[in-house]
Order: C-alpha cells, then structure tokens, then sequence
C-alpha cells in the first residue's frame, strides 16, 4: 500500500519536476543517483529508475517492519502443551535454580511468594529453607523502629532493585520487567522468551548496534539491553542434568510458565470435566426439546380448499 | 570400566598393542561424564538444519556481498537474514525438545 502511494508520489514529481535528484534522495537512500538531467530523452530511463526505485524502497521499508516487529518465533513442543498434560515439576525446579542464580540479579518476581513453590518444585523444609537465607525488612516494632528479619514462607521474592528508577539506573535506563506474568504479557509468550534467551546472533550485515545494547532477532527493533545470559554451564543442576543453553532455556520457561499461570493443571482438569459433562446435558437438552416439541412438529394440517 | 575389559576382550589386536589392563581402565575413565564436554543440542541442530536452509543463506551471502560496498550506510540485510533464520527456525523448533531433558 505505502510502496504503491510511494511509487505514485515518485512518477508525478519525475514528470513534473525538472530537478530530478533531489527528490529521489529525499525519499530513498538507494542506486539510482545518476538520474539529474531534465531531457526528455533521459525522462523515460528516469521513470523507469524510478519505477525500481520505488519497488527496491518498498523492500527497505518492509524490511524495516521487519526489524521491528521482530523475528517470528517458531512453536516448541512444549511437555505442557496438550489439553491433559501437566507441568514438567522437576524442570519447574530446574528453572528456580536457573532464575536465583542468573536472573534474579537483575529481574524481580514480586507476585511469587516462598509458599507457591511449596509442593510446585520443592517441599516444605526445602522452602523454608530458602526463605531463611533472604533478610527482610519488617516491622514497626513495639519501639515504632523497622527491624530485618530472615525470610518466611509468605514473604514474596526478593526484588533486586528498590524501585523501578533504581533499577533503570544500574541497567543504563532499560527496566528489566518483573517476570511474574512474562509469558503471558508478550505474544507467544512462552516460545517467545525461549527464542530470545536461546537466539542472541551476530546481527545481519549493514546492522550495527550501539555500545550498550545487545543484536537478538526475536527483540522488537533488534537492540535490546540484555546482554546474553544462558551459556553452557553457567548453572550446575542438583539433579545432574547437564546445564546446556538450551535445557537452561527450557527450564526457566517452564519455570516463567508455572509462575505466570499456577492454576494451569487445575484449569485443564475442569475444563476436561465440565466440557464432558456440558456435551451430555447438550444431548439431554436436545432430546428434551425434541421431546416436547413433537406435538406441534408432527401434527398434521387440513387444507379445506373452497372451489 | 567393566565394559572397558569386555571392550579389551573383544577387541583382539588390542593383544598386539603392548597396553596393559590397567593403562586402559585408567584412559577410558578420562571420559566420564563430568569430563565430557557439553553440547549446545540448539546449536548442533542449527548446523544440521543449514543444508535444508541453502536457498535462504545464499541470498543473504549475495546480500552481504551487495552490502559490503556501501558507504551510505542505510543498506542492511535483515529481510534475507530473517527468511534464512526463520527456515532454520521451522526446521529446528520441533526437534529441539527431544534433544533436552
């Protein structure tokens, strides 16, 4: 649509400007520069530089799109996908480990409490445990002062940052969001955070990003603060599977995935149960209907025609 | 390591090799699993997946030949990199998965 109104704007300007330089850089940076006589013997190779101007613009701009709307993620197969299949648990603790060793430096959680995990990914001691190592600031106390305590069950996540300028201000002015809802808070959230974490590249030839900034497709726009987090082994896993990038990718998926929607397994369950039991009260509900409709749908219609 | 014996068993012109039981229980317990170096199976299923995707990669390499050569610098190669990256995307997506835990 643009490139045709381009193209249009293009050949009216070429048949009535003299000057023909000037318009054409104005609106693409591309080849077509040798056009700058006014005679009509050159007119017609001029309309048809221009004809290619406008197509080879059309391109950029498309492209530009491209960049900006970024990537299209592909779909994984994800173990939680299908309408009766739960959370892979053990790698919904894998991910906790990966997001406490390499994310939450940077990336609260602040709707996840200590107690969501219990029975999620570890047991009761084991978040006990972890809440303990965490200080928390509580309080007033009987003397009106706050006070540090260690963690409990019900405290949240702890927050890297004390508020959202603190944290653009240590992350030269990008905010990393809050995870809690990521993969519901981005289109295709899940294969979309797995494709970013896993799909840092070189940047295409012509691109350059600023210092400071990072080249991943998937990213709007291309450059993104981030830099690349998951590597190979950056993790060492309790349960002994190897730590590559991608299963890292995986598991703090996973683990975003459960966090964002903890009520998946139990949303699946009733939706089976009631679908079920809807479909059977449709079949009563018509054949009732049928039922008692068959009085007027069967009676039979006398025409008493008058000559 | 009772594999390795079964190995050496098997395995007669090791006979011929003047390598004593014990040197080669010793050399294969170099490759442990805490020895073995991890693979990236993303980056392992990219490369296999780039025969599939030759098309695509050979119009961005004309691409970057085109791009080399520019000054303005307002030519870039992003629309033949995404068609190239989103082949090897369609190709690697629903095979990663088996590859991880």
């Amino acid at each position: 649509m643009v490139g045709g109104g381009v193209i249009q704007q293009i050949l009216r300007r070429k048949l009535h400007s003299p000057s023909l330089a000037t318009p054409v850089r104005s609106w693409f940076s591309s080849k077509t520069a040798h056009v700058d006589t006014g005679s009509s013997g050159v007119r017609a190779f001029a309309l048809l530089g221009a004809g290619v101007t406008g197509l080879l613009s059309f391109s950029t701009v498309a492209s530009a799109d491209e960049a900006e709307h970024g990537l299209a993620c592909p779909d994984y197969p994800w173990p939680h996908d299908g309408i009766l299949s739960s959370y892979d648990h053990a790698s919904i603790r894998r991910g906790h480990q990966v997001y406490q060793q390499v994310c939450a430096s940077c990336h609260s959680m602040s709707l996840i409490s200590y107690r969501d995990l219990v029975g999620v990914a570890y047991t009761e001691e084991e978040a006990k445990a972890m809440a303990a190592e965490i200080e928390v600031v509580d309080g007033p106390n009987d003397e009106g002062e706050m006070f540090t305590r260690p963690g409990k069950l019900s405290d949240r996540l702890p927050q890297p940052y004390a508020n959202e300028s603190a944290a653009r201000f240590a992350n030269g002015g990008a905010y990393p969001p809050d995870l809690s809802l990521i993969t519901k808070a981005r289109h295709n959230g899940q294969n979309y955070v797995f494709a970013l974490l896993t799909g840092y590249r070189d940047p295409p030839a012509g691109i350059s990003i600023r210092e400071g900034l990072h080249y991943n497709p998937y990213f709007p726009g291309g450059a993104i603060a981030m830099p690349k987090m998951l590597n190979d082994e950056a993790v060492e896993y309790e349960d002994g599977v190897p730590a590559t990038e991608a299963q890292m990718g995986k598991d703090v998926v996973s683990f975003l995935s459960w966090a964002a929607e903890p009520e998946m397994e139990e949303r699946k369950l009733m939706g089976f149960k009631w679908i079920f039991l809807l479909s059977l009260a449709l079949l009563q509900a018509a054949y009732y209907r049928r039922l008692k409709w068959s009085v007027l749908k069967s009676r039979k219609l006398v025409l008493d025609v008058v000559n | 390591m009772r594999f390795g014996e079964i190995e050496l068993q098997h395995l007669g012109f090791i006979h011929h090799l003047a390598i004593s039981q014990r040197r080669l229980r010793s050399f294969l317990s170099n490759f442990t699993m805490a020895d073995v170096e991890v693979v990236d199976p993303k980056k392992c299923l990219e490369e296999s997946c780039k025969p599939k995707c030759v098309k695509p990669l050979l119009e961005y390499q004309a691409c970057v030949k085109r791009v080399q050569g520019d000054e303005s610098g307002h030519k870039h190669c992003t629309g033949q990199y995404f068609d190239y990256w989103q082949c090897v995307d369609k190709c690697v997506g629903p095979k990663l998965f088996a590859e991880l835990k």
